[in-house]
């Protein structure tokens, strides 16, 4: 008997291939992304399921939309663009680091050490995709007023969601205000928090459109797979050599 | 230099640090929170300091190339005046950028675990040469000045030692000055800095502003017409070369077409900013000095002024090396729908930026003043001033 649905929804599908990726050893996977730009509806729901994933401050954003107008009223036509860190194979932010706090790991992505990172922003300058941005250690409740001994107040707003650190990298940080990752570059990572669990990325679950597709791109029986070697797909600034891991579909 | 003109000098300097201090205090309780830089725009009023200092230190390998490297021993004598402004550059650079950095106590590690693919390293190998270079020999010009008039043996072996850091010194300060035009070079797709000019464009801006101070502080505190003369000379080479470099930069920029190298070197010329590239830098820093030094070659004073105006409107030319290209460069479309002060590609310093620069650059004054007092720095017979007992 066959496994698979007659229709088969493609998250099903996916997540029947990050088990099977999962399955194989950390250093044989390469994970990857394509998002079809032709599904995208412009939502912004994966920024915000990003943004709560990774409990990210004011000022840092792993995972902006891009909206481009084409035309002229009233022949006017929009056009979306996810824009995650694209985890370039060959990353120029990589070879400016001056301490080896970002690195691609054994999986193509590509992460950052935040204890070592000393914070001079050089990669972010270098990297061509503006995929990066710098966690200068602001907070959602710096304007909400102190009221000591009351049941609201930002102390009490702020230790209820926003002090406590999210687990990125699969790591137990302190608590916000604490040291790392404020001051320190950030950048997409593919949830690889939730990889290890077996949970897809939250940008992938939270698509409304089902625009953003995953998997390890080494499987031939993945969906990702199938999915590279459309016609459609392109690149993002492929000529400059940085071999990007996300996809997109024109 | 007389005492009215220290005693002012000094009060500025003092001035200026308590006024700074406003902004080191706001840097230090609250991190990066109060400054306008952001993500976008990485780099801002610190960095452009931080290469301004870095290019002061140029003033001494000049200095040192002239002197050892083609013998033109009239220069000797501003070896320790040229040392004293390289040292103080290297100490307020050191300062500015651990401000600029987000973990400023994590420097160790660029020993721990130092990545050689990248620029920055090479930067801090070139200042930590540099730092133990000039230290050395500003310990042997000193010592070499302390000795007893008599115990010649003893000043021959401080100028030996002078001589050779002086000749290790030419090839690693003219890599340093080249890794801080690669600095930048190196990085991809950037309008401006992504060429193979960059690195000469640097090191000119380099050799003219260090030119610049060392040359002023000689007419200032040395007064030699036989050493400030000839200077003003090199300043007004420099001067011209760094114009035609600076030239040659915007007519490739425009003929290439290329729409970021275009929308940076608008933003340069035509932007909000334009009057600093327009007034400050070319009309105050350098047409008047180079009236002064074509036309008034042989008066220390206008030489002195020249110079001075050039080290002066310098940050002109650092700032536009650094925002505007940073500024220029994005995605279409990138900070419009998530939108943040952070996420911008406009940037203008503000008030705190200011601050802290104003308390460095004073930090800058003080110690040098103080230095030139508290050291023998300047030959006895020309500084005016009286050494500390």
């Amino acid at each position: 008997m066959s496994n698979r649905l007659p229709a088969e929804d493609p998250l099903i599908r996916m997540q029947r291939d990050l088990k099977r990726a999962l399955a194989k050893q950390p250093s044989e996977i390469k994970w990857g992304m394509v998002i079809d730009i032709a599904r995208c509806i412009g939502c912004h729901a994966c920024t915000i399921g990003c943004v709560a994933e990774n409990k990210l401050p004011p000022g840092v954003v792993y995972r902006p939309v891009i909206e481009q107008e084409i035309g002229q009223y009233p022949d006017v036509r929009r056009r979306f663009l996810p824009h995650p860190c694209v985890q370039c194979q060959n990353p120029p932010c990589v070879k400016v680091c001056p301490v080896t706090a970002t690195y691609s790991n054994d999986q193509g992505v590509v992460v950052v050490n935040y204890p070592r990172c000393i914070g001079c922003r050089y990669c972010l300058a270098a990297c061509p995709y503006v995929a990066r941005t710098s966690d200068f250690g602001e907070w959602y409740t710096d304007k909400t007023p102190e009221l000591q001994g009351k049941l609201v107040g930002r102390e009490t707003t702020a230790k209820a969601y926003e002090a406590r650190p999210a687990t990125e990298y699969g790591e137990k940080w302190p608590e916000r205000g604490h040291g790392s990752p404020v001051g320190n570059a950030r950048k997409c990572h593919f949830c690889l928090h939730r990889l290890a669990v077996g949970m897809l990325p939250a940008c992938v679950t939270t698509c409304v459109g089902k625009a953003t597709f995953f998997g390890d791109r080494t499987d031939p029986e993945s969906l990702i797979f199938e999915l590279i070697a459309s016609p459609r797909v392109m690149r993002l600034k492929e000529e400059l050599g940085t071999q990007p891991a996300v996809y997109y579909l024109e | 230099m007389n005492k009215n003109a220290f005693r002012i000098l000094l009060g500025l300097g003092v001035i200026g640090l308590i006024a700074g201090s406003v902004g080191m205090w706001a840097r230090l309780q609250y991190g990066h929170i109060p400054m306008a830089y952001g993500s976008y725009v990485p780099w801002g009023l610190w960095v452009a300091f931080d290469l301004i200092f870095l290019g002061l230190t140029a003033g001494a390998w000049i200095i040192v190339l002239l002197t050892y490297g083609f013998g033109m021993k009239q220069f000797e004598r501003l070896g320790p005046l040229a040392v004293l402004t390289l040292l103080v550059s290297l100490l307020c650079e050191g300062i500015i950028i651990s401000l600029d950095l987000g973990q400023p106590m994590r420097v160790y590690r660029f020993l721990v675990t130092p990545s050689f693919t990248s620029m920055l390293t090479w930067l801090v190998v070139c200042i930590t040469a540099m730092w133990i270079i000039y230290l050395s020999m500003f310990y042997f010009l000193l010592r070499g000045k302390f000795a007893k008039a008599d115990a010649d043996a003893d000043k021959d072996k401080y100028r030996a030692g002078v001589r050779i850091l002086a000749l290790i010194n030419i090839p690693v300060g003219f890599v340093f000055f080249a890794v801080q035009g690669a600095f930048f070079a190196v990085m991809l797709n950037r309008p401006l800095w992504s060429s193979a000019l960059t690195p000469v464009v640097f090191m000119a801006a380099a050799f003219l502003s260090g030119g610049a101070l060392v040359t002023a502080m000689a007419a200032i505190f040395d007064r030699d017409k036989a050493v400030v003369i000839p200077l003003g000379r090199i300043v007004l080479v420099l001067l011209v070369a760094f114009l035609l470099l600076e030239a040659v930069q915007f007519f490739i920029g425009y003929q290439s077409n290329s729409p970021g190298a275009v929308a940076a070197l608008n933003m340069i010329a035509f932007g909000p900013n334009w009057w600093v590239f327009w007034i400050v830098h070319l009309l105050i820093g350098s047409l008047v000095p180079l009236l002064f030094l074509l036309f008034r070659p042989d008066d220390s004073r206008s030489v002195a002024w020249a110079c001075l105006l050039i080290v002066i409107t310098f940050l002109a030319v650092r700032y536009n090396a650094v925002v505007p290209d940073l500024a220029a460069y994005n995605l279409e479309g990138l900070d419009q729908f998530f939108v943040h002060p952070r996420l911008s590609q406009a940037y203008t310093p503000n008030l705190y930026e200011w601050l802290v620069s104003l308390w460095v650059v004073s930090l800058w004054v003080v110690v040098f003043l103080l230095g030139t007092r508290w050291l023998p720095v300047i030959p006895a017979e020309k500084g005016g001033e009286q050494h500390a007992s």
